[in-house]
């Protein structure tokens, strides 16, 4: 116990000294602050941009709102569709040999490919977004959930089919509950999938949004907006996961370790 | 496992639905395209084909196909390697050394959730538009899996086998690269494997946002001129490549840790 405690202190120690070496480099001006701000600074320009729309039109709120919207919606999507979808072609053999070969071509294609096609489709509002984040959450909750359910034991099935259970409980009471952890790790990977996305959306077309958000603060050379702007993304990838992990300690019964 | 008997057998049926769903893909498109508002915007399947072929030999902007998707791959290939190897380092260091990860990890877990591509606008104004700049994306992109990987199997090496080595007065770093170092290794191919896949993926936003060549380029181009044919040979040979990457991967990873359960 005492030797987590000292692991813990320097921690806390090596992060406030990284904290003042940045201040200080930039203060001192070692690198100028146009293009390292100060950590004082960015709290300032975080509070600045919580209350006043420069100078992308949208205060922090509106642009978090809207960037959590989208990927939340295509994520939705992505694992309602997905996650049946994974489970009936691992479960249903003819189903499996129409659809692979499908899915194998698509899955490969990186989800940021798919944004300028989709810009063609839907233009440049909340839909094409929604739609490569559809694509990115898409294709690992498919591939989680179609292994998850290829991994159900036989000796369990076994055992419910002996107990005189019927195809459709073997699948919903054995192997659906056994590739559960699975699954969650799938959504965990499109959840992620689809942070990742959202920002290349937003950043290569988009009119809110903190992709655009830092995207457009870039342009008129705000490195502090655009400084404040990448944490918040990494803050909110982070928040998410950390609900995503509560959501699963919650509902999976066993699963993973740790 | 059990199901190879099976899946012998059923070969041909196999091939048989797979060619069949990918048949009735192709006709709904090519459907889709004459009869529908489809067909204004997008090339039919028949047209993109022409266009993939003759993308090898005609130019789109500075280089044909291949010339495009030659730079991406330098690009990756540098950016990957650059992050593989940093993040193999550090990640063994901060697993093995109680220390150095009480030192490093705080620090690193404010950069671990940024995503790489979220680091475009920042390259570009600490250092101008070029291929640096995309290196640095690409290295972003990769780097933090590559650490929390190899971390990860740094930290969970047997304590049974480290103990056994300490009483037959194993040395420090004997230990470290006898025991720790193999032990690491199928960790370091996981990591490899989903830092690729993030890689490739970084390389494209990275030209889309940045650059006049390669192959992101040539799918955003395809966007902005209005020829969406380019868009999909872009996608097509971006998806081939990736695969063909990702299955060399798979393949050395078979040969080099066939001891390990992970490598199916």
């Amino acid at each position: 116990m005492k030797e987590k405690t000292k692991y813990i202190f320097i921690s806390i120690a090596s992060l406030l000294t990284f904290i003042l070496i940045w201040q200080l480099v930039s203060t001192t001006g070692i690198i100028s602050a146009r293009k390292l701000p100060d950590p004082v600074k960015l709290f300032e320009t975080f509070l600045y941009k919580l209350t006043n729309k420069n100078p992308d039109g949208n205060v922090l709120g509106v642009h978090i709102w809207m960037s959590l919207k989208e990927a939340l919606i295509g994520f939705f999507f992505g694992i309602v569709i997905g996650v049946p979808l994974g489970i009936s072609m691992a479960w249903f053999d003819k189903f499996d040999k129409f659809f692979r070969p499908l899915f194998d071509l698509i899955k490969p294609i990186p989800p940021v490919g798919w944004v300028p096609i989709m810009i063609t489709f839907f233009g440049i509002g909340i839909m094409s977004k929604v739609s490569v984040i559809f694509i990115a959450a898409f294709i690992p909750a498919v591939i989680n959930s179609y292994s998850g359910i290829k991994q159900t034991k036989d000796v369990h099935k076994w055992v419910a089919r002996t107990f005189g259970a019927s195809n459709g409980q073997v699948l919903f009471t054995v192997a659906i509950p056994s590739a559960a952890p699975m699954i969650f790790t799938g959504a965990r990977v499109a959840l992620n999938g689809s942070w990742v996305s959202l920002v290349a959306a937003e950043l290569i077309a988009s009119t809110k949004g903190l992709g655009y958000m830092i995207q457009t603060a870039r342009l008129v050379g705000r490195i502090d907006v655009v400084f404040v702007g990448v944490l918040v993304i990494g803050l909110f990838g982070a928040a998410m996961m950390e609900g995503l992990s509560f959501l699963e300690r919650k509902f999976v019964k066993g699963g993973r370790r740790k | 496992m059990t199901n190879t008997l099976k899946i012998s057998k059923n070969t041909r049926e196999t091939w048989a639905y797979g060619f069949f769903g990918i048949l009735v893909f192709l006709f709904m498109w090519q459907l889709a395209c004459l009869y529908t508002n489809f067909g204004k915007i997008f090339p039919t399947p028949v047209y993109s084909l022409r266009a993939f072929l003759e993308a090898f030999i005609k130019p789109i902007g500075k280089y044909t196909l291949l010339g495009h998707i030659a730079i991406s791959l330098k690009r990756v290939l540098i950016g990957y390697a650059l992050s593989s190897v940093s993040g193999i380092l550090i990640g063994l260091a901060m697993g093995h050394s109680k220390m150095i990860h009480a030192i490093i990890y705080p620090i690193f877990s404010i950069i671990r959730p940024i995503p790489g591509i979220a680091w475009i606008p920042l390259a570009i104004l600490w250092i101008g538009i070029g291929e640096p700049t995309i290196y640095f994306i690409i290295f972003m992109g990769g780097f933090s899996q590559m650490v929390m990987n190899t971390m990860d199997g740094a930290q969970h090496v047997s304590k049974e086998l480290i103990g056994v080595a300490k009483v037959l007065g194993a040395r420090e770093n004997q230990i470290f690269r006898k025991i720790v170092l193999p032990y690491c290794v199928p960790y370091i191919f996981t990591g490899l494997q989903t830092s690729l896949s993030t890689s490739w993926m970084a390389v494209l936003a990275a030209e889309m946002i940045t650059a006049r060549e390669g192959a992101g380029w040539l799918i955003l181009a395809g966007m902005q001129t209005g020829r969406i044919e380019n868009n999909v040979i872009g996608m097509i040979s971006i998806g081939g490549v990736g695969l063909i990457l990702a299955s060399l991967l798979r393949d050395s990873e078979r040969r080099l840790c066939r001891w390990s359960v992970r490598s199916r």
